[in-house]
């Protein structure tokens, strides 16, 4: 806190300073198109074509107005406007969002084409940085803004999908195929071994708690701007160091009043079944696999029977406009989702409401942002489904002789009454608001207030029925969770404008309060009745507290930060940009409570240099930065001490004959006031370059990250400790990410109106582990019987996170017996022997797209692959061996390929189920057409009418062969986090989507 | 301007509304225990010293060490599905085991939260003002010293540690048998006799005392070619078992399998014990553990099964034929085996169901179970009969529990190995897993006399006296038929044998091994003639965090 002067201090000298300056800027540009109205009249009809100067394209949603009126009129979908003027005498005013506007008199004429010039200072992307937004050419971090357009296309359940392939150095894994799954993401590598190092969400300034997950809905989103390196991030401090995801939902524009209503109607199923035996393959299989058929006479593909055509509906309306001095968003979405494995639906339902007023003159302007989700997710037992389905013995029948009661079998269940007996619901709600006022309290000084709430609230009920064959009581357990995140912020702003110079400042103070509370309970032994445990539990007849106890948990974390950046530019060429955030957080120790993250960065924009002006060069700027930040995301309350007294079976004891326990006192933690954040320090050089008049652009960069204080749960030197490990910060110990990111983007508009855009982008990262005092830090234990304490990935010096540490599998020998490789040559295959056999993280991420438009159609195909990564499949290492087939189970071929592998081989943990996980999907390809609504005549009620169809996930190329190459089952272990393992994961869907969008 | 002001105050007033947070961090869901009587903080501080003992003695950890590294157990990779985790119990029987076995951890970890329990004890009950402080400060501290041997048994290293702010010293060999020793003489005065099995009594101190003698030549130089008993430690063995036996509070159970039956927290054989509550810290793994896949031995729970765990070996079995020879064990010794469903029953009821106890050998008999449930009798009773193997293909094979049990794929299958089902299968178990009742056995009487025979034996020969301590327990068993033979003669081998006999897979056969010199003499799938064996690795993840303190934690030789 030293280093900090008391705010108000602070505040008063930024105040005093204030009103000397003698000019301002905002940063945010908002809204600019002026307030029009329809305009409707006598006189003549004018009509015309909009058009851009330089690429002829039509300029969609121009304005025209009628100069001195408020009357005006809107280009449409082929840059066509139409509009009645009194007489000759009037002036037209063409006008469109970062173009130079225009005035034509009217004159004589009934037809007025129009091309206006792209405005060379509003024509730059605004990008939307912490705390304010910034013209992207002034950036000096690396920060990539991807908007609503650009999107990916199809059943997006949650904005990391949006986002997938889209930027550079991001890393985006669906790890299951399951409706709003969890989804992975890293921004240039992870720089934690531990569980939880994920991006900071920023939802419209209200930074969230943990993940994004499924409550938004994707249409509401404007865009999206990854701030990746840490001059960028430093301003969020200690949650920086796994990069910042800032989000911008829809705001109303001045003088529009739109109505849009899309629908979206698709078909998904299962994308790639596992290549299981046929029953006819099983029946010779068997046998010439040693093993005795089990023939019960059926046909049955299981997988075929637990999965389905699902059907997704998604329908979407929003409202949106605004007078001079409101603009208003609003929103309802309805999307109700079918997964492709049989009693698995997702249902979202949302709704918001942006709104912005201004008053005194625009003085005083107020954003304020209200919405709500509704989320109810009901799954099957997913594992149990598939596993059964997978290995089932496909001679198996289905349902008994009467067709309808789903089979019994003596050695195996029928995944058909698993479906029926148990099920698994989850409702969640969650409201969001946010309002934030700002003042312009002097000339270049704006104070700003933000203050956002967060609330969710969710219901899990994890049921089983009571039945008699198979014999079961029946249990329900329930879960209640509720989150509160509340957020209160203040800063000034201030900028001057002065010759050469241009000069701005952020100064602010932020504190955050989240705060959980979750609760449990289960209850025993259920009559075998038509009513449901979810419906009234109280029909449970046993509760004994072994199996029963509640259970509860709640934290509060508080987080106070002071931050601050400037920016100075000299002649719009050179820039400057740097920032500090100090954070204080309940959760670091009394010995650390504050931490101080800086950052610095440079840029030059040689574009503006006189040597490359008027060149066909229109955009060069070269980026440099280097800052601090931190990494806070570790479990609560482990800085301070617990000595509990309780009853449980490990804490107490009896000391009698008698049946009442006493509570016994153990230390389950000891204080250590020392603990903080860790540090990652990135340094990054990037250039961004538009050629070809623009046509082509793009940025490289290069960056450099490390991670240090490693956060760890470690094993005390002295080992007698009340607890067997403790947190510390690791001394020494360091992650480093490396790497180097490409984005291109060409557009080309030919003269018969053909558009053509291609890009992409390509990501080349290094993760390394060094001075790990630990041998090797292990996690990803693998699952399925008989693979119990068997660890599949391992962290060492010298290897990426994500490795594999395994024993290397080098065939069978004489006997048909699995050999591994004796590395450390002591004659006995062991743990030693372990080699690091690759990493789960890929070293190449690339994406690439192709658009083509001609006149109302429009096609886009969307790619992305990664390569370098390798995939742990554990699902064949449990299910897929010769032994198996052998006894009945089923199998791929691959299981029997080995043609001298005896069938009573075993399969341990080892490199025999390493696959290589490169890929290259056909992510999404849309095919759209836009009807001339004009030529329809039909404009005046529907202004762009579209349809379109989507394939999502239709094509892909890998060598994998489980369900799908794109996969991460958690395995984490002791919090640290597991990479790359397969396990029963949720197979991908393919899916069609049929699509009508309506604007009115 | 005004109005400028105006706002600014109201910025200031934000921030200062706002900015007032000092960040301590506000604990809801967990407290420090506070405004605790003196007798709660007493009560409060001892019970958590011995509550951690149901973990330790579990079946992958304690039992696992102790039994699978021997002749007694056997683990193999159950039909090359079950059982593999990681080759972790073939190393085991092996002898091959390393540092990175999570069972070993886990043995590690719990006898260190065993010890520093004990510590944190001794700290808070010196200060205590309650009047029953003083002996729960002795049972601290002799469970410390316990802990501290079960550590020097299995990794040949004590920790002594005074007050929780200390670094441990690390003693081995003589200097950890003499810390030991120490600590329970010094408590022994004060420690209660009645307060058994389940807590630590004068006579469990003199039990642990005499075991610590008797492998004290073991603890010194563990790698030792040969052991070199001193007369001096054989009679404290004496002295101490003497003290037991004829305090005349303890008895020999008539019946051996009430020993291990779920009611035997009283039984008078039993001087130390884990006492075990279904409510509060039992299980039932100890049970279910070795018992075949398709044996489900409670009637109202179809999902609780065995798991066909570990085997005898046959060398095992054979050092009872080696006794019997003709005689089928189960006719000549009591302890062998227990019928309870005969092969012609067809229907029992379910509170008279229980499944066979002791060595299991050959066609299994159980509940009959098809398509999730069992079948019934007419009459509503349970139908009984032969168990089969439904692992297999169909016909399913009847589940046969053969002598033959080793690595190779037919020695690996399911029902391969003789099972045993010592400990009473508890009526209570829902899972199959949890909610055991049965005191688990740390010291008990025929122990005792069996230790005091072999410190006669080992000190002066005395064979006469021996065999009178062995013939003592052997005929003791008269409520089980057969009833107990008396032996004719006695020596170390068979005083060996017979400890296997009276005291298998209750987590003694490594110590005894070793103290034997017989831990390399090999046996099924075991050949390794490592004397660093003896004791286990120093787990990685230890040696990993001890090493910023160079010297500190040296591993073992040999790992």
């Amino acid at each position: 806190m030293k280093k900090i002067l008391p705010h108000h201090q602070e505040l008063f000298l930024m105040k005093s300073a204030g009103l000397k300056l003698i000019s301002f800027l905002m940063i945010i540009l908002l809204g600019l198109s002026p307030s029009l109205s329809w305009g409707q009249g006598s006189g003549k009809t004018v009509k015309g074509t909009l058009i851009d100067a330089s690429t002829k394209e039509p300029l969609v949603g121009g304005n025209v107005l009628i100069k001195g009126t408020t009357k005006g009129a809107t280009a449409d979908a082929n840059g066509q406007y139409s509009i009645n003027v009194s007489d000759d005498k009037a002036v037209l005013v063409f006008r469109f969002l970062g173009y130079d506007s225009q005035e034509v008199a009217v004159g004589s004429r009934a037809t007025i084409d129009v091309s206006l010039k792209a405005n060379a200072s509003s024509l730059e992307q605004v990008v939307v940085v912490g705390y304010g937004t910034q013209k992207k050419t002034d950036v000096t971090g690396s920060v990539k803004s991807v908007s609503s357009e650009a999107f990916n296309k199809g059943i997006i359940n949650s904005p990391e999908q949006l986002l997938q392939g889209k930027v550079a150095g991001v890393n985006v894994t669906s790890a299951t195929g399951e409706p709003g799954g969890s989804q992975g993401i890293t921004i240039r590598g992870p720089g934690s071994i531990r569980v939880g190092s994920g991006p900071l969400y920023v939802i419209d300034g209200l930074p969230l708690d943990g993940g994004i997950g499924n409550f938004l809905n994707p249409s509401d989103i404007e865009k999206m701007d990854v701030l990746k390196d840490a001059s960028a991030t430093a301003i969020y401090g200690t949650r920086g160091a796994n990069g910042v995801i800032l989000i911008t939902t829809k705001k109303g524009k001045v003088g529009f009043s739109t109505m849009n209503f899309s629908t979206d109607y698709a078909i998904s199923s299962l994308a790639r079944p596992l290549p299981v035996l046929s029953a006819a393959d099983f029946r010779t299989q068997v046998g010439k696999n040693g093993g005795i058929l089990e023939d019960f006479g059926s046909n049955t593909d299981w997988q075929n029977q637990i999965t389905r055509s699902a059907i997704t509906q998604n329908h979407n309306l929003s409202l949106g406009g605004g007078a001079k001095n409101l603009t208003y968003y609003a929103s309802f979405g309805a999307q109700m989702q079918q997964g492709i494995l049989k009693n698995n639906q997702l249902d979202r339902l949302s709704g918001r409401m942006n709104v912005t007023q201004k008053f005194w003159e625009d003085r005083l302007i107020i954003d304020a942002n209200i919405s709500f989700s509704n989320l109810v997710n009901l799954r099957p037992p997913i594992e149990s489904l598939l596993g059964t389905a997978i290995s089932n013995n496909p001679t198996l029948p289905v349902y008994e002789a009467n067709g309808t009661t789903p089979a019994k079998f003596l050695n195996a269940s029928n995944p058909l009454i698993t479906l029926n007996l148990n099920k698994d619901i989850n409702t969640a709600n969650r409201f969001i608001a946010n309002i934030s006022p700002s003042v312009k309290l002097a000339k270049g000084l704006i104070y700003k207030l933000n203050y956002g709430y967060d609330n969710q609230t969710a219901v899990r009920d994890i049921q089983s029925l009571a039945n008699l064959v198979p014999q079961q009581n029946g249990r329900l357990d329930t879960y209640n969770n509720s989150n509160q995140n509340s957020l209160v912020e203040n800063y000034l702003t201030f900028n001057l404008e002065e010759g050469d110079h241009v000069f701005s400042a952020l100064l602010g103070h932020s504190f955050q309060k989240i705060q959980y509370q979750g609760r449990t309970w289960s209850i025993n032994k259920f009559p075998i009745v038509p009513t449901e445990p979810i419906y009234n539990p109280g029909i449970g007849q046993e509760l004994t507290l072994a199996t029963n106890r509640p259970g509860g948990s709640a934290t509060i974390n508080e987080l106070q930060s002071f931050f601050s950046r400037l920016n100075y530019q000299f002649q719009d060429k050179y820039l400057v940009t740097a920032t500090v955030r100090a954070d204080g957080s309940s959760k670091f120790g009394s010995n650390n409570k504050y931490g101080y993250f800086p950052s610095f960065s440079l840029g030059w924009r040689l574009s503006e240099e006189p040597f490359l002006k008027n060149t066909s060069i229109s955009n060069l700027k070269l980026r440099g930065g280097w800052g601090q930040t931190g990494n806070q995301e570790i479990p609560s309350k482990i800085t301070q001490p617990l000595f509990t007294a309780s009853v449980s079976g490990t804490t107490s004891y009896p000391l009698d004959n008698g049946t009442s326990y006493v509570p016994g006192i153990t230390y389950s933690r000891l204080a250590n006031p020392d603990i903080q954040w860790e540090v990652s320090t990135q340094s990054n050089v990037g250039l961004d370059f538009a050629f070809l008049n623009g046509a082509l652009s793009g940025s490289v960069d290069v960056f450099n990250k490390v991670s240090s204080n490693i956060l760890l749960e470690i094993i005390p030197s002295d080992p007698v400790q009340p607890a067997s490990s403790v947190w510390a910060n690791v001394a020494n110990m360091q992650i480093n990410n490396s790497g180097v990111e490409l984005d291109l983007d060409y557009k080309l508009t030919t003269a018969g109106g053909w558009k053509y855009n291609v890009g992409g982008n390509l990501t080349l990262i290094k993760n390394e582990v060094v001075n790990s005092p630990y041998t090797v830090i292990q996690s990803g234990g693998a699952s399925g019987s008989g693979l119990t304490s068997a660890t599949i990935n391992g962290y060492v010096n010298g290897q990426p996170i994500g490795t594999f540490f395994l024993k290397d599998f080098t065939g069978v020998d004489a006997k048909g017996v699995s050999t591994y490789r004796d590395t450390d040559g002591d004659g006995i295959v062991s743990d030693k022997d372990r080699i690091s056999a690759g990493s789960a993280l890929p070293s190449t991420q690339y994406n690439f797209f192709g658009n083509v438009a001609y006149k109302g159609f429009d096609l886009s195909l969307q790619f992305n692959g990664v390569s370098g990564n390798m995939i742990y499949d554990n699902t064949a290492n449990n299910a897929f061996y010769k032994l198996k087939i052998s006894k009945n189970n089923n199998v791929i071929p691959a299981a029997y390929a080995l043609a001298n592998e005896s069938t009573s081989n075993a399969a341990p943990v080892s490199t025999r189920y390493l696959k290589d996980g490169a890929f290259v999907r056909l992510n999404n390809t849309t095919l759209g057409y836009s009807f001339d609504t004009q030529k329809m005549g039909i404009n005046k009620w529907i202004s762009t009418a579209r349809l379109s169809v989507t394939g999502q996930n239709l094509w892909i190329a890998t060598a994998y062969d489980g369900y799908d190459p794109e996969v991460n089952k958690n395995a984490s272990d002791a919090g640290i986090s597991s990479y790359g393992i397969d396990y029963l994961s949720y197979p991908k869907a393919k899916t069609i989507i049929f699509g009508l969008n309506l604007t009115f | 301007m005004k109005k400028i002001k105006k706002v600014s105050l109201l910025v200031f007033g934000m921030l200062a509304l706002y900015s007032c947070t000092n960040l301590n961090e506000i604990v809801l869901d967990e407290y420090n225990a506070a405004g605790l009587t003196d007798k709660q903080a007493a009560e409060g501080a001892i019970v958590p010293v011995y509550a951690f003992l149901p973990n330790l003695y579990r079946h992958t950890i304690h039992f696992a060490l102790n039994e699978i590294s021997t002749d007694e157990a056997i683990l193999p990779y159950r039909g090359g599905t079950d059982w593999g985790d990681n080759g972790i119990y073939l190393s085991l029987h092996k002898h091959e085991t390393m540092s990175t076995d999570p069972n070993v951890r886990d043995e590690w970890v719990h006898i260190l939260t065993g010890i520093s329990r004990s510590v944190t004890a001794i700290n808070a009950l010196q200060i205590s003002k309650d009047p029953a402080a003083k002996l729960y400060l002795a049972e601290a501290r002799g469970m410390r010293a316990f802990y501290n041997m079960l550590m020097l048994d299995a990794f040949g290293v004590a920790f002594s540690k005074e007050d929780l702010g200390d670094v441990s010293t690390i003693l081995r060999g003589d200097k950890a048998v003499e810390y030991i020793k120490s600590e329970l003489l010094a408590v022994e005065p004060v420690l209660e006799t009645s307060v058994g099995p389940g807590r630590l009594t004068k006579a469990g101190a003199w039990g642990i005392l005499a075991r610590l003698y008797l492998n004290a030549a073991a603890y010194r130089d563990v790698y030792a070619a040969q052991y070199t008993f001193k007369p001096e430690d054989m009679d404290k063995v004496i002295e101490y078992s003497d003290k037991i036996i004829n305090s005349g509070q303890y008895s020999l159970s008539p019946d051996y399998w009430a020993i291990f039956g779920n009611a035997n927290h009283d039984n008078k054989e039993l001087i130390f014990a884990i006492d075990q509550r279904a409510e509060l810290n039992g299980h039932n793994r100890m049970s279910y553990f070795s018992l075949a896949n398709d044996q489900r031995p409670l009637p109202a729970f179809p999902a609780a099964n065995g798991t066909d765990g570990p085997a005898i070996t046959s060398d095992f079995y054979q050092s009872w034929v080696s006794l019997y020879g003709s005689v089928d064990p189960a006719d000549g010794d009591p302890r062998f085996y227990k019928q309870n469903i005969k092969p012609t029953d067809e229907c029992i009821a379910e509170a008279q169901y229980n499944i066979d106890r002791g060595i299991l050998r050959g066609q299994q008999y159980g509940l009959q179970f098809a398509g999730g449930a069992f079948l019934k009798c007419p009459d509503g009773k349970f139908k009984v009969g032969k168990i089969y193997n439904t692992r297999k293909a169909a016909p399913y094979p009847p589940v046969i529990h053969t002598e033959k049990i080793d690595f190779t794929p037919a020695g690996s299958d399911y029902s391969t190995g003789f099972r045993v089902e010592k400990y009473e299968f508890s009526k209570k178990s829902q899972s199959g897993r949890n909610f055991g009742e049965a005191d688990i056995s740390i010291v008990r009487l025929a122990d005792i006399y069996l230790m005091r025979a072999e410190a006669k034996l080992r000190k002066s020969n005395d064979v006469a006296g021996a065999l009178a301590d062995v013939n003592k327990v052997r005929t003791s068993r008269t409520a089980n038929m057969p009833a107990g033979s008396a032996l004719s003669t006695i020596n170390l081998d068979l005083l060996l044998r017979e400890r296997g006999f009276e005291l298998y897979w209750e987590m003694h056969r490594r110590t005894d091994l070793i103290r034997f010199n017989k831990y390399e003499s090999g046996w099924t799938e075991m050949s390794s003639k490592d004397k660093n064996k003896r004791i286990f690795p120093i787990p990685q993840t230890a040696i990993d965090g001890a090493s910023n303190l160079p010297g500190y934690l040296k591993q073992n030789a040999g790992y």
